[in-house]
């Protein structure tokens, strides 16, 4: 019940990230995105790759909070779209992980499922770079969470180097494109 | 590190000494280095890493710094093709990791092949091209350099990650995109209107024979694609570097170096992509014969697009000519005798 808790905050914080333009949403979504997969990694993994996943995760949305568009811009004209694609998004995966897929860690499979599917999806629908930063740090913790599903223990590398990536992105320089 | 990969990244580490020491003058050695290097650092890691995870995480870290550094094109627009690889990969890492029906496992390997196809940049997902960027920061620098260990790597390892059937999902798969990138690249290297561009898709038809190699079952179709490999890696990327870029769209000579040049691009005998097309048509006509017809009547779409690529060279001079000499002299030698280059990667 808990883990499956800690899925459905991943995929709210996720669908913030979709629905939001500005730093204070994206902030918002990127932490409750972050606190969700790592609550759901906490059962399959453990604290201290948990631990990274969160960190990271921390940084990201810190920074997100000190740089990008000003203000919420939550679900500004036009987000028809992405309120349908999160909805969506969400029902299918919570289809595939609890219903398809059979075995323990359908949360992990929800959570894994719902951020990688929304991330990608943001990236290919957004040219603001601070939505495409955070978007690639939350891809970046999710997949660092297949891990868990994994019959052998792999180590916290995945975990650490995810974190490192999400804690790092924010502060990448992003180059205006040269004129034509 | 496997030993194919290990060879694949060596092949890399010497398309990088290539640019350094025969590049036309006008190029930026300073930046080469840099960027390569890091384009070499991140193969590498692919290559060694132990997990899919960190190999993903190392393809997304390549694809954003890629796209915040090189490049005239917008850093949106860039980054779509490798988040869409990596995202479309860990879609299918998580079906293949599942427990369920056998279903879930063939969506697994459609995810795998399309993230191997999104990443290296193939046919249905060509990453976004312009013929002005720097080799660094255009499309080849996938499909050449970073590219080869990807797919090595992902065909190695989902050997241990699909059950049996749906390795034959998988390998089907390979062979349905490596036609498509055959028929598309060969046609279009032919017929597209600008030479870089043609160079580009000659990178894509090259890449279609290689996932047919890595697509049969037999050990004739992997050692295939090694050599397709070592011909993308050490031939047409080196005379693609060689060739004078600033002229390369209205340069067209016809010496005899440029019809050697575009037999070399051509796998015709004696070069390294000959050996390559015959262990191919051997190994499918083990698996199914037609496709090694199919194969065969798509090999000769090779013919027009290299006497094209072959002319743009020009008439390579001083260093270059000593670098265009050298390649040719390598592949060769592998052409002839390629068995030390399989053995090494233990094929």
């Amino acid at each position: 019940m808990f883990e499956a808790g800690a899925a459905l905050v991943a995929w709210l914080g996720m669908s913030l990230v979709v629905l939001a333009d500005g730093r204070r949403g994206l902030a918002l979504g990127a932490a409750l995105a972050t606190a969700g997969v790592a609550l759901v990694v906490i059962q399959s993994a453990g604290p201290i790759d948990a631990g990274a996943l969160t960190l990271g995760g921390a940084v990201m949305a810190v920074r997100r909070l000190a740089n990008g568009p000003g203000g919420w811009q939550l679900m500004p004209p036009g987000s028809t779209p992405r309120l349908v694609l999160c909805i969506a998004a969400g029902l299918l995966a919570l289809w595939i992980a609890f219903s398809v897929t059979t075995g323990a860690g359908a949360a992990l499979r929800f959570a894994v499922m719902t951020v990688v599917g929304l991330a990608g999806a943001r990236v290919l629908s957004s040219d603001e770079p601070s939505v495409l930063l955070t978007a690639l740090g939350l891809l970046a913790l999710a997949i660092a969470a297949i891990t868990g599903m994994g019959e052998a223990w792999q180590g916290p590398w995945p975990y650490v180097a995810a974190g490192l990536f999400a804690a790092a992105v924010g502060w990448l320089p992003v180059r205006a494109p040269h004129a034509a | 590190m496997l030993p194919e990969s290990a060879e694949v990244v060596l092949f890399a580490a010497f398309a990088l000494a290539f640019a350094l020491v025969f590049a036309p003058a006008a190029a930026p050695r300073r930046a080469l280095l840099f960027r390569g290097g890091a384009g070499l650092a991140g193969t590498i890691a692919i290559a060694a890493v132990p997990t899919f995870e960190l190999v993903l995480l190392t393809l997304l870290t390549l694809g954003v710094l890629n796209a915040a550094v090189d490049g005239k094109q917008q850093l949106a627009v860039r980054l779509r093709a490798p988040v869409l690889a990596v995202a479309v990969f860990a879609m299918g890492l998580v079906l293949a990791r599942a427990a369920g029906p056998e279903v879930l496992d063939r969506f697994a390997a459609v995810g795998l092949v399309a993230g191997v196809a999104a990443g290296i940049g193939l046919l249905p997902y060509l990453h976004p091209f312009d013929p002005e960027d720097a080799v660094t920061g255009s499309p080849v620098a996938w499909m050449a350099f970073i590219g080869p260990a990807l797919a090595v790597v992902v065909v190695a390892g989902t050997r241990g990650l699909l059950p049996a059937e749906a390795g034959g999902v998988f390998g089907a798969m390979l062979i349905g995109v490596g036609l498509l990138n055959v028929a598309w690249g060969g046609v279009a290297a032919w017929l597209t209107e600008n030479t870089v561009a043609a160079w580009r898709y000659s990178f894509t038809a090259d890449w279609g024979l290689a996932m047919c190699g890595f697509g049969l079952t037999v050990v004739d179709g992997r050692r295939a694609a090694l050599l397709v490999l070592f011909s993308i890696v050490l031939c047409r990327l080196p005379l693609y570097l060689a060739s004078p870029q600033s002229l390369r769209a209205r340069t067209a000579t016809e010496r005899p170096v440029n019809l050697v040049v575009a037999a070399a691009l051509a796998g015709s005998a004696p070069f390294a992509g000959f050996a390559a097309r015959v262990l191919l048509l051997r190994g499918a006509t083990q698996v199914f014969w037609p496709l090694g017809l199919v194969l065969a009547v798509g090999m000769l779409l090779w013919l027009p697009g290299s006497l094209r690529l072959g002319r743009s060279l020009g008439v390579p001079r001083g260093r270059q000519a000593l670098g265009v000499a050298l390649v040719l002299a390598l592949n060769v030698a592998v052409g002839l005798y390629p068995l030390p280059l399989l053995e090494a990667a233990r094929l």
